[in-house]
Protein backbone atom coordinates (compact mmCIF):
# COMPACT_ATOMS: atom_id res chain seq x y z
CA UNK A 1 0.00 0.00 0.00
CA UNK A 2 1.55 3.04 -1.03
CA UNK A 3 1.75 5.87 0.97
CA UNK A 4 1.26 9.96 -0.16
CA UNK A 5 4.15 11.44 -1.89
CA UNK A 6 4.16 14.95 -2.14
CA UNK A 7 2.58 16.00 -5.26
CA UNK A 8 -0.71 13.47 -4.98
CA UNK A 9 -3.78 14.86 -4.95
CA UNK A 10 -6.11 13.06 -2.25
CA UNK A 11 -9.91 13.57 -2.82
CA UNK A 12 -12.81 11.61 -1.49
CA UNK A 13 -13.26 8.17 -3.49
CA UNK A 14 -16.50 7.81 -5.34
CA UNK A 15 -19.93 7.27 -3.68
CA UNK A 16 -18.29 8.97 -0.92
CA UNK A 17 -19.29 12.59 0.63
CA UNK A 18 -20.30 14.30 3.22
CA UNK A 19 -23.53 14.24 5.35
CA UNK A 20 -25.21 15.88 8.38
CA UNK A 21 -26.18 13.61 11.04
CA UNK A 22 -27.22 16.64 13.64
CA UNK A 23 -24.46 18.83 14.82
CA UNK A 24 -22.10 16.25 13.75
CA UNK A 25 -20.78 16.04 10.46
CA UNK A 26 -20.46 12.21 8.79
CA UNK A 27 -18.77 10.67 5.96
CA UNK A 28 -20.78 8.77 3.90
CA UNK A 29 -19.91 5.82 1.73
CA UNK A 30 -21.75 3.05 0.25
CA UNK A 31 -21.54 0.77 3.26
CA UNK A 32 -21.36 2.84 6.67
CA UNK A 33 -20.52 6.17 7.39
CA UNK A 34 -17.93 7.93 9.62
CA UNK A 35 -18.51 10.84 12.59
CA UNK A 36 -15.12 12.52 12.15
CA UNK A 37 -13.77 15.32 14.54
CA UNK A 38 -10.98 17.30 15.32
CA UNK A 39 -8.45 16.83 13.30
CA UNK A 40 -9.57 13.72 11.38
CA UNK A 41 -12.13 15.99 9.97
CA UNK A 42 -9.89 18.63 9.32
CA UNK A 43 -7.68 16.18 7.00
CA UNK A 44 -10.51 14.99 5.11
CA UNK A 45 -11.66 18.45 4.35
CA UNK A 46 -8.80 19.13 3.12
CA UNK A 47 -8.77 16.50 0.53
CA UNK A 48 -10.60 17.88 -2.42
CA UNK A 49 -8.68 16.81 -5.41
CA UNK A 50 -6.61 20.03 -5.59
CA UNK A 51 -4.53 20.67 -2.79
CA UNK A 52 -1.57 18.39 -2.79
CA UNK A 53 -0.33 16.19 0.04
CA UNK A 54 2.44 18.96 0.94
CA UNK A 55 -0.03 21.71 0.57
CA UNK A 56 -2.32 19.94 3.33
CA UNK A 57 0.61 19.12 5.60
CA UNK A 58 1.63 22.57 5.17
CA UNK A 59 -1.64 23.97 5.92
CA UNK A 60 -2.12 21.60 9.06
CA UNK A 61 1.02 22.38 10.30
CA UNK A 62 0.15 26.40 10.07
CA UNK A 63 -3.07 25.48 11.76
CA UNK A 64 -1.55 22.99 15.02
CA UNK A 65 1.59 24.92 15.16
CA UNK A 66 3.26 21.28 15.32
CA UNK A 67 6.39 19.50 14.25
CA UNK A 68 6.36 19.43 10.57
CA UNK A 69 7.87 15.79 10.61
CA UNK A 70 5.44 14.46 12.86
CA UNK A 71 2.56 16.21 11.20
CA UNK A 72 3.54 14.54 7.86
CA UNK A 73 3.88 10.98 8.96
CA UNK A 74 0.60 10.86 10.74
CA UNK A 75 -1.46 12.56 7.99
CA UNK A 76 0.05 9.84 5.83
CA UNK A 77 -0.93 7.12 7.61
CA UNK A 78 -4.16 8.61 8.32
CA UNK A 79 -5.16 9.00 4.55
CA UNK A 80 -3.84 5.18 3.55
CA UNK A 81 -6.05 3.95 5.97
CA UNK A 82 -8.84 5.81 4.24
CA UNK A 83 -7.72 5.08 0.97
CA UNK A 84 -7.63 1.35 2.16
CA UNK A 85 -11.47 1.63 2.87
CA UNK A 86 -11.98 3.61 0.01
CA UNK A 87 -12.77 6.69 1.33
CA UNK A 88 -10.14 8.79 -0.01
CA UNK A 89 -8.37 7.93 -3.27
CA UNK A 90 -5.04 9.35 -4.78
CA UNK B 1 -32.38 6.10 25.37
CA UNK B 2 -32.78 4.22 22.37
CA UNK B 3 -30.83 5.73 19.33
CA UNK B 4 -32.71 6.11 16.25
CA UNK B 5 -31.17 3.59 13.41
CA UNK B 6 -28.67 4.00 10.97
CA UNK B 7 -30.05 3.24 7.58
CA UNK B 8 -33.60 2.31 5.85
CA UNK B 9 -33.94 -1.07 3.78
CA UNK B 10 -36.42 -0.16 1.27
CA UNK B 11 -38.06 -2.90 -0.54
CA UNK B 12 -40.00 -0.85 -2.94
CA UNK B 13 -41.28 -3.85 -4.59
CA UNK B 14 -41.05 -7.55 -4.98
CA UNK B 15 -41.77 -7.88 -8.86
CA UNK B 16 -38.69 -9.16 -10.31
CA UNK B 17 -37.47 -9.75 -13.57
CA UNK B 18 -35.07 -12.35 -12.23
CA UNK B 19 -35.63 -15.91 -10.82
CA UNK B 20 -32.70 -16.17 -8.77
CA UNK B 21 -32.68 -19.81 -7.00
CA UNK B 22 -31.15 -18.18 -3.75
CA UNK B 23 -33.24 -15.04 -2.97
CA UNK B 24 -34.15 -13.76 0.08
CA UNK B 25 -37.34 -12.18 -0.43
CA UNK B 26 -39.92 -14.17 1.48
CA UNK B 27 -41.77 -17.21 -0.26
CA UNK B 28 -45.15 -14.98 0.40
CA UNK B 29 -44.88 -11.68 -1.43
CA UNK B 30 -46.00 -8.65 -1.40
CA UNK B 31 -48.92 -8.37 -4.80
CA UNK B 32 -48.58 -5.10 -6.98
CA UNK B 33 -52.04 -4.15 -6.15
CA UNK B 34 -50.73 -3.72 -2.50
CA UNK B 35 -47.79 -1.37 -3.40
CA UNK B 36 -47.24 1.47 -1.05
CA UNK B 37 -47.98 4.60 -3.26
CA UNK B 38 -45.08 6.93 -4.31
CA UNK B 39 -46.57 9.41 -2.17
CA UNK B 40 -46.43 7.05 0.89
CA UNK B 41 -42.96 6.32 0.38
CA UNK B 42 -42.06 9.98 0.06
CA UNK B 43 -43.04 10.81 2.94
CA UNK B 44 -41.38 7.65 4.70
CA UNK B 45 -37.99 9.29 3.40
CA UNK B 46 -39.23 12.43 5.04
CA UNK B 47 -39.47 10.75 8.16
CA UNK B 48 -36.26 8.87 8.07
CA UNK B 49 -34.28 12.36 7.80
CA UNK B 50 -35.88 13.59 10.08
CA UNK B 51 -34.87 11.25 12.86
CA UNK B 52 -31.47 11.89 11.02
CA UNK B 53 -30.72 8.13 9.78
CA UNK B 54 -28.23 8.02 7.34
CA UNK B 55 -28.61 5.62 3.89
CA UNK B 56 -31.21 4.27 2.18
CA UNK B 57 -31.13 1.24 0.40
CA UNK B 58 -33.33 0.77 -2.44
CA UNK B 59 -34.11 -2.82 -3.19
CA UNK B 60 -36.78 -5.53 -3.92
CA UNK B 61 -37.79 -7.47 -6.10
CA UNK B 62 -36.27 -5.46 -9.03
CA UNK B 63 -36.45 -1.18 -7.73
CA UNK B 64 -36.60 -0.70 -11.26
CA UNK B 65 -40.04 -2.67 -12.14
CA UNK B 66 -41.05 0.81 -10.06
CA UNK B 67 -42.34 3.73 -12.78
CA UNK B 68 -41.44 6.35 -9.94
CA UNK B 69 -38.00 5.10 -8.85
CA UNK B 70 -36.52 8.02 -10.31
CA UNK B 71 -38.61 10.28 -8.10
CA UNK B 72 -38.53 7.86 -5.52
CA UNK B 73 -34.40 8.95 -5.41
CA UNK B 74 -35.18 12.46 -6.38
CA UNK B 75 -36.63 13.09 -2.49
CA UNK B 76 -34.40 10.71 -1.16
CA UNK B 77 -31.58 13.28 -2.21
CA UNK B 78 -33.22 16.63 -0.96
CA UNK B 79 -33.84 15.03 2.16
CA UNK B 80 -30.12 14.08 2.53
CA UNK B 81 -30.29 10.84 2.50
CA UNK B 82 -27.53 8.84 1.11
CA UNK B 83 -29.21 6.54 -1.79
CA UNK B 84 -28.07 2.99 -2.28
CA UNK B 85 -29.87 1.07 -5.61
CA UNK B 86 -29.41 -2.89 -5.21
CA UNK B 87 -30.40 -3.61 -8.72
CA UNK B 88 -30.21 -6.72 -11.08
CA UNK B 89 -29.71 -4.14 -13.90
CA UNK B 90 -32.41 -5.52 -16.05
CA UNK B 91 -34.59 -2.34 -17.42
CA UNK B 92 -31.72 -0.25 -16.58
CA UNK B 93 -29.95 1.66 -19.78
CA UNK B 94 -28.13 4.75 -20.11
CA UNK B 95 -31.12 6.76 -20.61
CA UNK B 96 -32.55 5.39 -17.66
CA UNK B 97 -29.41 5.48 -15.48
CA UNK B 98 -27.72 9.36 -16.50
CA UNK B 99 -31.67 10.86 -15.17
CA UNK B 100 -31.02 8.46 -11.74
CA UNK B 101 -27.59 9.84 -10.97
CA UNK B 102 -28.91 13.25 -11.85
CA UNK B 103 -31.70 12.92 -9.35
CA UNK B 104 -28.75 12.09 -6.79
CA UNK B 105 -28.51 8.37 -6.41
CA UNK B 106 -24.86 8.22 -4.75
CA UNK B 107 -24.15 4.22 -5.43
CA UNK B 108 -25.50 1.47 -7.40
CA UNK B 109 -24.73 -2.00 -6.90
CA UNK B 110 -25.46 -4.91 -9.27
CA UNK B 111 -25.50 -8.62 -8.82
CA UNK B 112 -23.95 -11.09 -11.19
CA UNK B 113 -24.73 -14.66 -11.19
CA UNK B 114 -21.67 -15.98 -12.72
CA UNK B 115 -18.96 -15.41 -15.04
CA UNK B 116 -20.07 -18.01 -17.12
CA UNK B 117 -23.44 -17.35 -19.40
CA UNK B 118 -25.32 -20.51 -19.33
CA UNK B 119 -24.64 -21.16 -15.69
CA UNK B 120 -25.68 -17.18 -15.04
CA UNK B 121 -28.16 -17.51 -16.58
CA UNK B 122 -29.40 -20.66 -14.93
CA UNK B 123 -28.84 -19.68 -11.50
CA UNK B 124 -31.24 -16.54 -12.59
CA UNK B 125 -33.78 -18.10 -14.33
CA UNK B 126 -33.79 -16.11 -17.08
CA UNK B 127 -31.29 -15.14 -19.72
CA UNK B 128 -29.75 -11.50 -17.88
CA UNK B 129 -26.01 -12.11 -18.29
CA UNK B 130 -25.79 -10.73 -21.39
CA UNK B 131 -26.93 -6.96 -20.34
CA UNK B 132 -25.72 -7.06 -17.35
CA UNK B 133 -22.37 -7.16 -18.42
CA UNK B 134 -22.98 -4.36 -21.12
CA UNK B 135 -24.95 -1.98 -18.43
CA UNK B 136 -21.83 -2.75 -16.52
CA UNK B 137 -19.52 -1.13 -19.07
CA UNK B 138 -22.54 1.74 -19.04
CA UNK B 139 -22.36 2.48 -15.17
CA UNK B 140 -18.64 2.51 -15.45
CA UNK B 141 -18.94 5.52 -17.77
CA UNK B 142 -20.53 8.10 -15.85
CA UNK B 143 -19.91 9.25 -12.66
CA UNK B 144 -21.32 7.04 -9.89
CA UNK B 145 -19.98 4.87 -7.08
CA UNK B 146 -20.19 1.39 -8.33
CA UNK B 147 -20.22 -1.95 -6.72
CA UNK B 148 -20.41 -5.63 -7.75
CA UNK B 149 -22.40 -8.17 -5.95
CA UNK B 150 -20.99 -11.50 -6.12
CA UNK B 151 -23.44 -14.13 -4.71
CA UNK B 152 -21.86 -17.33 -4.21
CA UNK B 153 -22.78 -21.33 -3.60
CA UNK B 154 -21.95 -24.62 -4.45
CA UNK B 155 -22.95 -24.05 -8.31
CA UNK B 156 -20.11 -21.31 -9.29
CA UNK B 157 -17.99 -21.53 -6.07
CA UNK B 158 -15.37 -24.09 -8.39
CA UNK B 159 -14.90 -20.83 -10.21
CA UNK B 160 -14.53 -18.60 -8.14
CA UNK B 161 -11.23 -16.85 -9.40
CA UNK B 162 -12.74 -16.47 -13.06
CA UNK B 163 -15.28 -14.42 -11.98
CA UNK B 164 -13.27 -12.50 -9.63
CA UNK B 165 -11.08 -12.03 -13.31
CA UNK B 166 -14.32 -10.97 -14.74
CA UNK B 167 -15.18 -8.67 -12.60
CA UNK B 168 -11.87 -6.99 -12.58
CA UNK B 169 -12.51 -6.16 -16.08
CA UNK B 170 -14.89 -4.19 -15.30
CA UNK B 171 -13.15 -2.11 -12.97
CA UNK B 172 -16.13 -1.48 -9.90
CA UNK B 173 -15.07 0.80 -7.28
CA UNK B 174 -15.67 -2.63 -4.83
CA UNK B 175 -16.74 -6.18 -5.02
CA UNK B 176 -18.40 -7.86 -2.47
CA UNK B 177 -18.58 -11.17 -2.66
CA UNK B 178 -21.37 -12.83 -0.41
CA UNK B 179 -22.16 -16.67 0.43
CA UNK B 180 -25.78 -17.34 0.40
CA UNK B 181 -27.66 -17.15 3.45
CA UNK B 182 -30.44 -19.16 4.18
CA UNK B 183 -33.78 -17.83 3.75
CA UNK B 184 -36.56 -17.39 1.72
CA UNK B 185 -35.25 -19.13 -1.57
CA UNK B 186 -32.31 -19.68 -0.77
CA UNK B 187 -33.40 -22.18 2.31
CA UNK B 188 -35.51 -23.69 0.07
CA UNK B 189 -32.60 -24.70 -2.08
CA UNK B 190 -30.51 -25.30 0.54
CA UNK B 191 -29.24 -28.79 -0.92
CA UNK B 192 -28.10 -27.52 -4.06
CA UNK B 193 -26.37 -24.57 -2.43
CA UNK B 194 -24.59 -25.22 0.34
CA UNK B 195 -20.84 -25.20 -0.60
CA UNK B 196 -18.86 -28.22 0.29
CA UNK B 197 -16.16 -27.23 3.16
CA UNK B 198 -13.29 -27.51 0.18
CA UNK B 199 -15.21 -25.45 -1.55
CA UNK B 200 -15.52 -22.71 1.22
CA UNK B 201 -11.31 -23.24 2.58
CA UNK B 202 -10.23 -22.22 -1.33
CA UNK B 203 -13.22 -19.51 -1.56
CA UNK B 204 -11.18 -18.29 1.60
CA UNK B 205 -7.65 -18.46 -0.13
CA UNK B 206 -9.29 -16.68 -3.54
CA UNK B 207 -11.02 -14.38 -2.11
CA UNK B 208 -7.55 -13.30 0.26
CA UNK B 209 -5.42 -13.67 -3.03
CA UNK B 210 -7.77 -11.67 -4.82
CA UNK B 211 -7.83 -8.49 -1.73
CA UNK B 212 -4.01 -8.10 -1.85
CA UNK B 213 -3.95 -8.46 -5.70
CA UNK B 214 -6.43 -5.60 -6.04
CA UNK B 215 -5.45 -3.63 -3.02
CA UNK B 216 -6.24 -0.30 -3.78
CA UNK B 217 -7.94 -0.22 -7.30
CA UNK B 218 -10.73 -2.28 -6.30
CA UNK B 219 -12.21 -3.31 -2.74
CA UNK B 220 -12.90 -6.98 -1.90
CA UNK B 221 -15.24 -7.24 0.96
CA UNK B 222 -16.87 -10.74 1.59
CA UNK B 223 -19.77 -12.04 3.71
CA UNK B 224 -19.39 -15.63 5.48
CA UNK B 225 -21.43 -18.38 5.06
CA UNK B 226 -22.47 -18.69 8.86
CA UNK B 227 -23.36 -22.24 8.84
CA UNK B 228 -19.49 -23.20 8.69
CA UNK B 229 -18.75 -20.74 11.37
CA UNK B 230 -18.14 -21.09 14.75
CA UNK B 231 -20.06 -18.55 16.07
CA UNK B 232 -23.32 -16.65 14.70
CA UNK B 233 -23.02 -13.67 12.83
CA UNK B 234 -24.30 -10.24 14.65
CA UNK B 235 -27.76 -10.40 12.38
CA UNK B 236 -28.65 -6.62 11.84
CA UNK B 237 -26.21 -5.33 13.92
CA UNK B 238 -28.87 -6.48 16.61
CA UNK B 239 -32.72 -6.77 16.68
CA UNK B 240 -34.41 -3.11 15.73
CA UNK B 241 -30.55 -1.22 17.11
CA UNK B 242 -29.57 -0.30 13.61
CA UNK B 243 -31.33 -1.15 10.70
CA UNK B 244 -35.26 -0.85 9.83
CA UNK B 245 -36.92 -2.44 6.83
CA UNK B 246 -40.36 -1.68 5.24
CA UNK B 247 -41.53 -3.75 2.60
CA UNK B 248 -43.59 -3.37 -0.33
CA UNK B 249 -47.33 -2.93 1.46
CA UNK B 250 -45.68 -1.16 4.27
CA UNK B 251 -45.14 -3.26 7.03
CA UNK B 252 -41.87 -2.23 9.15
CA UNK B 253 -39.73 -5.11 9.58
CA UNK B 254 -36.28 -5.60 12.06
CA UNK B 255 -34.95 -7.83 9.32
CA UNK B 256 -35.49 -9.22 5.56
CA UNK B 257 -37.15 -12.33 7.43
CA UNK B 258 -38.84 -11.39 10.41
CA UNK B 259 -42.11 -12.43 8.75
CA UNK B 260 -41.61 -16.09 8.92
CA UNK B 261 -41.24 -15.88 12.83
CA UNK B 262 -45.23 -16.51 14.28
CA UNK B 263 -46.70 -14.40 16.54
CA UNK B 264 -45.16 -10.57 15.75
CA UNK B 265 -47.14 -7.92 14.99
CA UNK B 266 -46.11 -5.83 12.42
CA UNK B 267 -47.15 -2.28 11.90
CA UNK B 268 -47.39 -0.07 9.05
CA UNK B 269 -45.97 2.39 7.55
CA UNK B 270 -49.62 3.55 6.49
CA UNK B 271 -51.12 4.01 9.78
CA UNK B 272 -47.87 4.61 11.90
CA UNK B 273 -44.97 6.66 12.06
CA UNK B 274 -41.40 5.79 11.70
CA UNK B 275 -40.28 6.88 14.92
CA UNK B 276 -43.81 5.30 16.54
CA UNK B 277 -42.68 2.38 15.06
CA UNK B 278 -39.10 2.01 15.94
CA UNK B 279 -39.80 3.02 19.56
CA UNK B 280 -42.93 1.40 20.44
CA UNK B 281 -43.78 -1.42 17.26
CA UNK B 282 -44.20 -5.14 19.62
CA UNK B 283 -41.86 -6.38 16.74
CA UNK B 284 -38.86 -4.09 17.41
CA UNK B 285 -39.14 -4.70 20.77
CA UNK B 286 -39.69 -8.19 20.67
CA UNK B 287 -35.91 -9.46 20.53
CA UNK B 288 -34.21 -6.11 21.43
CA UNK B 289 -31.67 -6.48 23.89
CA UNK B 290 -31.41 -9.29 26.56
CA UNK B 291 -34.46 -9.69 28.56
CA UNK B 292 -35.19 -12.76 25.76
CA UNK B 293 -32.19 -15.18 25.89
CA UNK B 294 -32.37 -18.09 26.85
CA UNK B 295 -28.97 -20.26 27.91
CA UNK B 296 -26.16 -20.12 26.58
CA UNK B 297 -27.06 -17.04 25.73
CA UNK B 298 -27.75 -15.30 28.57
CA UNK B 299 -24.69 -16.05 30.15
CA UNK B 300 -22.13 -15.67 27.32
CA UNK B 301 -20.14 -13.26 26.98
CA UNK B 302 -20.37 -12.78 23.40
CA UNK B 303 -23.87 -11.50 23.20
CA UNK B 304 -22.61 -8.23 23.41
CA UNK B 305 -21.34 -8.98 19.96
CA UNK B 306 -23.18 -11.18 18.34
CA UNK B 307 -26.18 -10.73 19.99
CA UNK B 308 -27.58 -14.31 19.89
CA UNK B 309 -26.89 -14.72 16.05
CA UNK B 310 -29.82 -14.43 14.11
CA UNK B 311 -33.97 -14.93 15.50
CA UNK B 312 -35.17 -15.54 11.79
CA UNK B 313 -32.43 -18.59 11.24
CA UNK B 314 -33.23 -20.02 15.16
CA UNK B 315 -36.88 -20.16 14.21
CA UNK B 316 -36.23 -21.27 10.89
CA UNK B 317 -33.72 -24.27 11.90
CA UNK B 318 -34.91 -24.84 15.56
CA UNK B 319 -38.58 -23.75 15.47
CA UNK B 320 -38.16 -20.92 18.28
CA UNK B 321 -36.87 -18.29 17.59
CA UNK B 322 -35.95 -16.63 20.97
CA UNK B 323 -33.02 -20.12 20.83
CA UNK B 324 -29.45 -19.54 20.15
CA UNK B 325 -28.84 -19.20 16.75
CA UNK B 326 -27.96 -23.26 16.06
CA UNK B 327 -25.36 -22.16 13.70
CA UNK B 328 -23.15 -21.12 16.79
CA UNK B 329 -20.78 -24.04 18.42
CA UNK B 330 -22.15 -23.75 21.44
CA UNK B 331 -26.00 -24.00 20.99
CA UNK B 332 -27.57 -27.07 22.29
CA UNK B 333 -29.03 -27.02 18.77
CA UNK B 334 -26.15 -26.80 16.58
CA UNK B 335 -25.88 -30.83 16.25
CA UNK B 336 -28.88 -29.83 13.53
CA UNK B 337 -26.48 -27.80 11.86
CA UNK B 338 -24.07 -30.13 11.94
CA UNK B 339 -26.07 -32.69 10.84
CA UNK B 340 -26.86 -30.79 7.31
CA UNK B 341 -22.91 -29.91 6.35
CA UNK B 342 -22.01 -33.39 7.09
CA UNK B 343 -24.76 -34.28 4.55
CA UNK B 344 -23.57 -31.76 2.39
CA UNK B 345 -20.09 -33.00 2.81
CA UNK B 346 -20.52 -36.63 2.48
CA UNK B 347 -23.25 -36.87 -0.60
CA UNK B 348 -22.67 -36.40 -3.73
CA UNK B 349 -25.63 -34.18 -4.08
CA UNK B 350 -26.50 -34.26 -8.26
CA UNK B 351 -25.22 -31.10 -9.32
CA UNK B 352 -26.92 -30.48 -12.63
CA UNK B 353 -24.52 -27.80 -14.71
CA UNK B 354 -26.11 -26.22 -18.16
CA UNK B 355 -23.87 -27.00 -20.72
CA UNK B 356 -23.37 -24.93 -23.66
CA UNK B 357 -26.41 -25.36 -25.83
CA UNK B 358 -28.31 -23.32 -28.51
CA UNK B 359 -31.73 -21.76 -27.99
CA UNK B 360 -33.38 -24.53 -29.61
CA UNK B 361 -32.21 -27.17 -26.85
CA UNK B 362 -32.94 -24.67 -24.03
CA UNK B 363 -36.41 -26.17 -23.57
CA UNK B 364 -35.62 -29.52 -23.26
CA UNK B 365 -32.32 -28.59 -20.79
CA UNK B 366 -34.07 -26.57 -18.80
CA UNK B 367 -36.56 -29.70 -18.01
CA UNK B 368 -33.85 -32.23 -17.52
CA UNK B 369 -31.99 -30.03 -14.76
CA UNK B 370 -35.43 -29.40 -12.61
CA UNK B 371 -35.50 -32.94 -12.53
CA UNK B 372 -31.69 -33.14 -11.48
CA UNK B 373 -31.20 -30.38 -9.23
CA UNK B 374 -34.65 -30.25 -7.87
CA UNK B 375 -34.38 -26.30 -8.08
CA UNK B 376 -36.83 -24.03 -6.91
CA UNK B 377 -36.80 -20.98 -8.75
CA UNK B 378 -38.17 -17.52 -6.67
CA UNK B 379 -42.07 -16.76 -8.23
CA UNK B 380 -42.82 -13.30 -9.27
CA UNK B 381 -45.58 -11.84 -7.23
CA UNK B 382 -48.94 -11.54 -8.52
Amino acid sequence: MALPTDSTQPRLAPGCRWGANGEDKVLLFPEGALRLQGTGQKIVELCDGQRTFAEIVAELQAHYNSNAGEIRDDVAGFLEQLKQKRIVDY
Amino acid sequence: MLPNPLALIAEVTHRCPLHCVYCSNPLQMTAANLELTTQDWVRVFHEAAAMKLLHLHLTGGEPLARADIRELIAEAHTVGLYTNLITSGIGLTEARLVPLIEAGLDHIQLSFQDSREDSANWIAGTRAHAHKLELAQIIRGNKIAFTVNLVVHRQNLDHLEEMIALIETLNPDRVEIAHTQYYGWALENRASLMPTREQLENSVQVIDAARRRLEGRIRVDSVTPDYYARYPKACMGGWGQRLMLIDPAGKALPCHAAGVIPNLQFDNVRERSLQWIWQESSAFQHFRGESWMQEPCRSCDRRTQDFGGCRCQAFLLTGDAAATDPVCSLAPTHHFVEATLLQMNTERLPISKPVSISSQQQAAHENASQSAASWLYRINPA
